[in-house]
Parts: C-alpha cells; sequence; structure tokens
C-alpha cells in the first residue's frame, strides 16, 4: 500500500458518478455481495474492528466498537442514520462525496446497516444541499431497481429502507443526539447521555449514526480486509481522509490522503503553496471549532488521536494570510457560534453571545479593560461548563486568537 | 396549493413534523398560526409544540419575509474572502443594517456556513445564490432586484 491508495475518491472524475452500471462496471457494490454471501454480521464487525478505522465527523470515536454495541442490543428495530447533515464552516467534504460518488456512500449504508441489524436507514443530509438530495433520491430509486435494497436484497433474507431526512439549518445537529431530535420532529438540541443512541436512540430504538465519509470506508474494508486498512497511514488511526483545502493557497481543492500527513505537506505538496503575493500568517484545521497553527506547527501530523496537539476534526484546512483581519474572523467565529448556540444550557449561549459581543467592540477598537479580565473567564466555562461540545467548540480558536494575537486584536484601540 | 393539500402528502407521523414545516415555510413564505394550528390539528399535537420546533431552524420561517432578503455567509472561509467588506458594501448601497428589522421591503442577514467555501463569499438574494462575489461585482447584482 503506497501513498497513492484512494479509497473514497478512487471514482472520483474517472466515471459517471450518476450512472449506476458504470459504478457496478468499477467494481461497485461487490462489497455488498461479499457480506451477503460470504460474511455474517459478526465477521462484518470483526473485520471493521481489526481496521481500527475511528470517526470522521470530528470526534474520532471508534467505529467498530459503536457498531458492535448496537449489533448487540436485542431488539426487532433499529435504525442506521448517515450523518451528512455537515455545517461546520470551511467543511463540504460530503457534499463532494455526494457528488462524485453517490452509489459508494449508498453501498456504505446498506452494508452497515446490515451489519447492525437496522432495517431503516436515514440519510440526514443538509438542507441546503437540495441538489445532493435529489442525486441521492435518483440513487436510491436505481439502487432498488437494481434489487441492492428494500425487500430481500439480491434474494437474500435481508430487508432495507433508505430515507432522505432533508435538515432544516442548524449547526447542532450534526451531534447525534440533536440529530435524533430533529428526525423525531423536536427542537434540535442535544439529550443527556447515557443512554447512548446506541442503546436508545431514534424513536427510542437502538440507533447508529455515523458521518457519511466514515461510511465510504465501510465497503473497502469489506472487500479488503481489516487488516490491509489498518496498514494505511498513521499508526495511531489507520486509513485516509478527506482534506478540504481553501484559503490563500494556489489550488483550492478537495484531496484525500492516509491520516498522519503533515500541516505542512498539504499546504505546500496538495495545495500548491502560498497564492501569488500572499504571506502565511496561521492556518485553522477543522473548521471554525478549529485550533489556529503558526508556522512553527507546520509539522505536526493530523491524526485521529486523544493526545494529538491539532485535533483533525472535519479535515477543513484553512490557510490565513497576512492581508486578512484578525478582528473580521473574530467576528466570524463568535457570530456562528452565537447563531448556533442552541440555548438549552445557560454557559454556552451566554458565554457564546458575550464572546460576540466582546468581538464586536475589538472590531470597533473599543474593547475595555473589563472585557480583557472577563474574557478568560468566559472561555473557562465554555471550555469546561457546557453541555455539549458546541461550547467547547466556540473557545478554541478565540483562545488561541488571543493567546496568539494579543497585539493585533489591541493595535485599533492604540489607534482610536 | 392549499396548506391542506401539503399536510396530505405527508403521514402524521413525528418524523413529517419538519418536513411538512419546512413545505409549508417555503410554500407560504412563513408558517402563521393559521396554519400552525391547522397542522397541529394534522398531527395531534398542540400548537406550542409546532412553534416550539419550528422556531429552532433557520430554514423554518415563522416571521412574514421581506419582499427583498439577502443572506450573506459570514463563514470563516468566506471572511478571509472579504465578505464582510461585501456586507459592509451592501449596508453601504442599500442603507441598511445587517440584522435591521425596521425596513420592512429589505432584510439583510448574516447567515452560517452554505457549504460552498471553495467558492465563497456567497450571497443569497430571494432563494438565488451568488458565488465568488466581491465588493465590485455586488453592484451589478443588486441591479436587478431595485
Amino acid at each position: 500500500m503506497g501513498k497513492e491508495t484512494k479509497i473514497i475518491t478512487k471514482n472520483w472524475g474517472k466515471i459517471n458518478s450518476q450512472n449506476i452500471e458504470a459504478y457496478i462496471h468499477a467494481g461497485g457494490y461487490e462489497a455488498l455481495k461479499k457480506f451477503l454471501f460470504e460474511m455474517t454480521p459478526v465477521s462484518g464487525v470483526e473485520e471493521i474492528k481489526i481496521s481500527r478505522l475511528c470517526g470522521r465527523g470530528g470526534a474520532g470515536f471508534s467505529t467498530g466498537t459503536k457498531m458492535e454495541s448496537v449489533q448487540k442490543e436485542k431488539s426487532s428495530e433499529k435504525y442506521f442514520i448517515c450523518n451528512l447533515d455537515e455545517s461546520e464552516p470551511g467543511t463540504y467534504k460530503d457534499r463532494m462525496i455526494v457528488d462524485n460518488d453517490p452509489h459508494l456512500l449508498l453501498e456504505g449504508i446498506i452494508i452497515s446497516s446490515l451489519i447492525v441489524g437496522a432495517n431503516k436507514a436515514f440519510i440526514c443530509i443538509n438542507g441546503n444541499y437540495r441538489k445532493q438530495a435529489h442525486i441521492l433520491e435518483l440513487a436510491i430509486e436505481r439502487a432498488r431497481e437494481k434489487g441492492f435494497m428494500g425487500e430481500g436484497i439480491l434474494d437474500s433474507q435481508y430487508s432495507l429502507e433508505i430515507e432522505i431526512f432533508s435538515g432544516a439549518g442548524a449547526y447542532i445537529c450534526g451531534e447525534e443526539t440533536a440529530l435524533i431530535n430533529s428526525i423525531e420532529g423536536h427542537r434540535g438540541e442535544p439529550k443527556a447521555r447515557p443512554p447512548f443512541p446506541t442503546q436508545i436512540g431514534l424513536f427510542g430504538k437502538p440507533t447508529l449514526v455515523n458521518n457519511a465519509e466514515t461510511i465510504c470506508n465501510i465497503p473497502w474494508i469489506i472487500l479488503n480486509g481489516g487488516h490491509e486498512y489498518a496498514k494505511i497511514g498513521s499508526e495511531k488511526s489507520p486509513g485516509t481522509k478527506l482534506f478540504i483545502l481553501d484559503g490563500a493557497i494556489k489550488n483550492v481543492s478537495v484531496v484525500e490522503l492516509p491520516l498522519g500527513t503533515s500541516i505542512r505537506e498539504l499546504i505546500e505538496t496538495h495545495g500548491g503553496g502560498m497564492a501569488k503575493g500572499k504571506y502565511f500568517w496561521f492556518a485553522q484545521i477543522g473548521g471554525s471549532s478549529g485550533r489556529l497553527i503558526l508556522e512553527k506547527d507546520l509539522d505536526e501530523k493530523l491524526e485521529y488521536d486523544r493526545e494529538a496537539k491539532i485535533p483533525v476534526g472535519s479535515g477543513a484546512v484553512l490557510v490565513v494570510d497576512r492581508t486578512v483581519d484578525i478582528h473580521e474572523m473574530l467576528l466570524s467565529w463568535t457570530s456562528f457560534f452565537r447563531r448556533e448556540s442552541c440555548g438549552k444550557c445557560v454557559p454556552c449561549r451566554e458565554g457564546t453571545f458575550r464572546l460576540w459581543e466582546i468581538a464586536k467592540r475589538a472590531k470597533d477598537g473599543k474593547i475595555s479593560e473589563r472585557d480583557l479580565e472577563t474574557i478568560p473567564d468566559i472561555l473557562w466555562v465554555l471550555g469546561n461548563a457546557t453541555f455539549c461540545p458546541l461550547g467547547k467548540f466556540a473557545a478554541v480558536a478565540f483562545f488561541d486568537a488571543i493567546d496568539n494575537f494579543r497585539k493585533e486584536i489591541l493595535k485599533e484601540k492604540n489607534i482610536n | 396549493m392549499t396548506v391542506e393539500k401539503i399536510l396530505l402528502g405527508f403521514d402524521p407521523e413525528p418524523r413529517n413534523i419538519l418536513p411538512a414545516l419546512k413545505k409549508i415555510s417555503a410554500s407560504f413564505g412563513f408558517v402563521d398560526e393559521e396554519n400552525a394550528q391547522k397542522m397541529a390539528d394534522y398531527f395531534d399535537i398542540s400548537i406550542s409544540r409546532i412553534f416550539e420546533t419550528a422556531t429552532f431552524y433557520d430554514l423554518v420561517k415563522t416571521k412574514k419575509r421581506a419582499p427583498l432578503e439577502i443572506q450573506v455567509c459570514s463563514g470563516a472561509n468566506c471572511a478571509t474572502k472579504d465578505a464582510y467588506r461585501v456586507i459592509r458594501e451592501i449596508e453601504r448601497q442599500l442603507k441598511i443594517k445587517a440584522g435591521d428589522q425596521f425596513n420592512p421591503k429589505i432584510r439583510l442577514e448574516i447567515v452560517s456556513c452554505l457549504g460552498q467555501c471553495g467558492n465563497g463569499p456567497v450571497v443569497i438574494i430571494n432563494e438565488t445564490a451568488f458565488l465568488r462575489v466581491t465588493p465590485r461585482k455586488i453592484y451589478d447584482i443588486l441591479k436587478n432586484y431595485l
């Protein structure tokens, strides 16, 4: 396995992705057949556990472990949810997956559902992705005609229905309990755990929620085995990852690379380096909830690891150059989290609101001594006292910005 | 299409509450109390449950919309590409402020990421999306709506 291993993007730009014949011709749905006729759900989970695949949505939890706990639940009704409600700023990898290879996603959804014993799957897609929802609808129809889903898949005993659930624009619905709430017709607020959705999830039934990108790895693992997958990329978290390169670089693109690739390599080799006349200032890894990386940290490797200095998050890499106004970045981050805080818990609702106010004052050059004193308090509360990770995310970039760019942030003050 | 017809397109099950709300909001511009009551009766839940859900989501409107609605993405990626200058330019040309509710005809809103980051800044005017908008281009775009 060289560096060239492509799992998710292997068909991108090569086949007419919306044509199911083309996908089958390129070896598609072979993994489904292999699972149906040569494997059992238990051996399927075993392969995924061996592969050490972990969730690509941001948290990086072991997919095999999650699958196993749903599989072990004794319930006649189980649900599988494909989380395509991607709304992290700077992240559009799942949209690219649907645009370029919808059937790979479907095949992954079908196999994952059958492994855990779900007979109903939901694809929860971002409400703004109308075109992509349409592509998936057509793909589901084609797959049904071919007998890959519906009653008695390929004349086996397995059955599966897939339904598309289009979201209504709420960032928090990327969190799995909030997502479940929104399908149930409630406000998309997160729920306390335990009970975990794997035990009591959608409509009270065991539910597996996986990110779309995670799901796209499943067919490859089933076909080639978990041991082969575990050889790719980093020791701690094997496999490949989609990285979204954007900002002041030459090639704005989505690339698939093994985990463990350094940020420098991403920017210089795959992003083509800095755009003409732009000078590197910092990079933000993992969307608006991600950390800010200075020049000295560029050699850090991106991998899923609890102790990692730089969390991969969604895989978005935003390169910011010297011409960008840090005040506008602060406003962008804080206004985003203020808007998207669901309001369930006070630390997040108030904390994100106050940070936004401070960012506005900073922009107007009116930041006060009192603001500077309270910023650490607000950041601590957001980082430690909120109900779900959204509050924690809201503090990350602000903390790094105050830490590294204090002078730039306060500069306006001296001018006025 | 009447609200009754829209509702009959959905089974009265909890999982259809949000899709029905979205459809009513898109067809009528927003969900008013009368339609919300009809929906509550159809799904056999209280009207407060309908509004509880409706008010949470960006794509479900509960207030009457302005004839000209402009939304600008201010996500970090768009922000590095001058989204805030585009916002200031719109504010200057239309003599309004972002988030202002006073003007009954025009509303300018700053919204969260729309998943078009490679093509930012993104401006949406009455549901039509414009990509790679620059402060200079925005004048020509707005001209067609005034």
